[in-house]
């Protein structure tokens, strides 16, 4: 075993324990930070890949700012009665059911789907080189899908101002 | 990691020492920090343990180490405990990451004086930096106490915010240099004030290549950014002991606190670190550039090997140098200013760093690209 293939099965056993304590877990904390966790051996995952930028990107905007968000809200909460009404009853169990239902589909589009990789994909040597040919990729070929999401990322942020805004929000106008 | 059993072995030795040497940096700058806080305001800060008390920090370890292990009884042990160590990773791993002196050439070796070398250096570091949100927000909710939560929110919403202004501001240096590699920003610092523009070239003899003539609002943005990153005053809403509760660390004592603080000079290390690397030219010396030092080295000593090793040495010098000012204005800062209000800190870093850096991001990127033609 090499080390490349050492640090993938830790990697990857890494990531998948800690996705399973997302939903394994019944206190909501610890799934959060147990989906903080997923992110890192994700990012980590694609370090070993080669894709050091993406890698930092990952952590940075998914481990670093949103599941902090994440995090933060859900300290706030009295978790007693959250893990009270997330264990039993009809709501909990109609969850688990369709839960179930996703995985079982994602796992049939999984082996349906799946097609051998070539082995011809090698990472690329300069990680600049890879960075800049991103952003060229970014800002040429899929411009319009990039703009697009920026404007997605404005509308959200426009209306969460308005909706805090709105009668009754937390910074509504006296 | 590297080629032969000897690189490798090489290589793992020096992630330990990079670790020990920001560990044992810190009580060196507790002292400096109350001997400093004791200049300023006029008194004598410990004097008494050992010469000019520097004996004062053994003592506190052994206090710190001797004092009762204390859990709350509402606490959550497992985050509780685990708060403290993760502390010491952001810091420990960004800092690893800084180049600390040109590469040692030694026969057929070549040996970075960093922890390790990586492509896209500052990405990772923010990256790394950025995780330092989750210790503040375990130990506060790990505490099982209501005052150490709302110092924990507090705490993060502080160094989230301000990681936007942090990262957007070194964006411009980024565009500049066109690189992600902290070791080739450094060499696109060496010696005097020189640049292209138009086609021709720009010189001067008179101020170093540095960053920061360049950059000057980045410096100002990143250095004001750092300092609420490391939750320093005048941004240590983190703590405020005197009027706010102790924030996250109210249920904390003794060697559990001090990792805390460790984690604390971790990040005022690896601010340090970036903005001489950033701004300041990192490990060169200022107006020479790594080959007339190499050139004055190989003078001096006549062998390849000794005069690369001297080369280092010279170099690590300096950036220790650099650094220590760095460390000793956040010392100066913290003594001098008061701490911000919550909604003037939330001001500052949402309305005023933020679209100063945007601009400053916009502006850099016109100005490259128009001074990049030539006609």
């Amino acid at each position: 075993m090499t080390a490349d293939t050492f640090l993938f099965w830790l990697l990857a056993i890494l990531t998948l324990v800690s996705g399973l304590g997302v939903v394994l877990v019944a206190n909501p904390i610890y799934s959060a930070l147990c989906l903080a966790m997923t992110m890192v051996g994700v990012s980590a995952i694609f370090a070993t890949l080669g894709a050091l930028f993406i890698a930092g990107v990952q952590m940075i905007v998914y481990a670093g700012a949103v599941m902090v968000l994440f995090v933060m809200v859900l300290m706030l909460f009295d978790l007693r009665t959250e893990i009270a009404t997330f264990s039993r009853g009809r709501f909990s169990g109609a969850v688990k059911i369709a839960v179930v239902g996703l995985l079982a589909g994602l796992l049939a589009g999984v082996f349906a789907m799946t097609t051998a990789l070539s082995d011809g994909i090698a990472p690329s040597a300069d990680q600049a080189d890879a960075t800049k040919s991103l952003g060229a990729l970014l800002f040429t070929k899929y411009v319009f899908g990039f703009e697009a999401l920026g404007i997605l990322l404005l509308v959200i942020a426009i209306g969460v101002v308005g909706l805090a805004r709105s009668k009754g929000g937390t910074h509504a106008k006296r | 990691m590297g080629e032969s059993a000897f690189e490798i072995t090489i290589n793992g030795v020096k992630l330990v020492l990079v670790f020990l040497l920001m560990v044992q940096m810190v009580p060196v700058l507790v002292w400096l920090e109350r001997r400093g806080s004791g200049f300023i305001q006029n008194r004598f800060g410990p004097n008494r343990v050992g010469p000019l008390g520097l004996m004062q920090l053994l003592a506190d370890a052994v206090k710190f180490l001797t004092k009762e292990e204390f859990v709350p009884k509402a606490a959550t042990k497992l985050l509780f405990y685990a708060a403290p160590v993760f502390a010491l990773l952001p810091g420990t791993l960004a800092f690893s990451a800084i180049p600390m002196a040109s590469p040692l050439k030694w026969g057929e070796h070549t040996f970075l004086i960093q922890g390790y070398e990586i492509g896209v250096g500052i990405v990772f570091i923010l990256a790394i930096s950025s995780l330092a949100a989750y210790t503040i927000l375990m130990a506060g909710w790990g505490s099982g106490n209501k005052f150490s939560l709302m110092g924990a929110l507090r705490a993060s919403a502080q160094t989230i915010s301000y990681e936007l202004a942090l990262g957007l501001s070194i964006v411009g240096i980024i565009m500049m240099y066109g690189t992600f590699n902290l070791t080739d920003m450094i060499h696109a610092q060496e010696g005097a004030l020189q640049f292209q523009a138009f086609g021709y070239t720009v010189s001067s003899g008179f101020l170093p290549n540095w960053g920061i003539f360049y950059q000057p609002l980045a410096a100002v943005l990143f250095f004001a950014a750092t300092f609420a990153e490391s939750n320093r005053l005048p941004f240590d809403l983190a703590e405020g002991e005197a009027e706010l509760v102790a924030g996250f660390h109210t249920e904390y004592g003794g060697f559990k606190m001090l990792l805390f603080f460790i984690g604390e000079y971790g990040h005022m290390m690896v601010a340090s670190g970036l903005m001489a690397t950033f701004f300041f030219g990192g490990y060169n010396i200022p107006w020479t550039t790594t080959e007339q030092v190499y050139q004055w080295a190989l003078g001096l000593t006549g062998s390849a090997d000794w005069g690369s090793a001297l080369t280092s040495a010279v170099h690590f010098g300096m950036f220790f140098a650099k650094l220590a000012v760095f460390l000793w204005i956040f010392i100066w800062v913290r003594w001098t200013l008061p701490r911000f209000r919550y909604d003037q800190l939330m001001d500052l870093g949402w309305k005023t760093m933020l679209p100063w850096a945007l601009a400053n991001t916009i502006i850099t990127a016109l100005i490259v690209f128009v001074v990049s033609q030539t006609w």
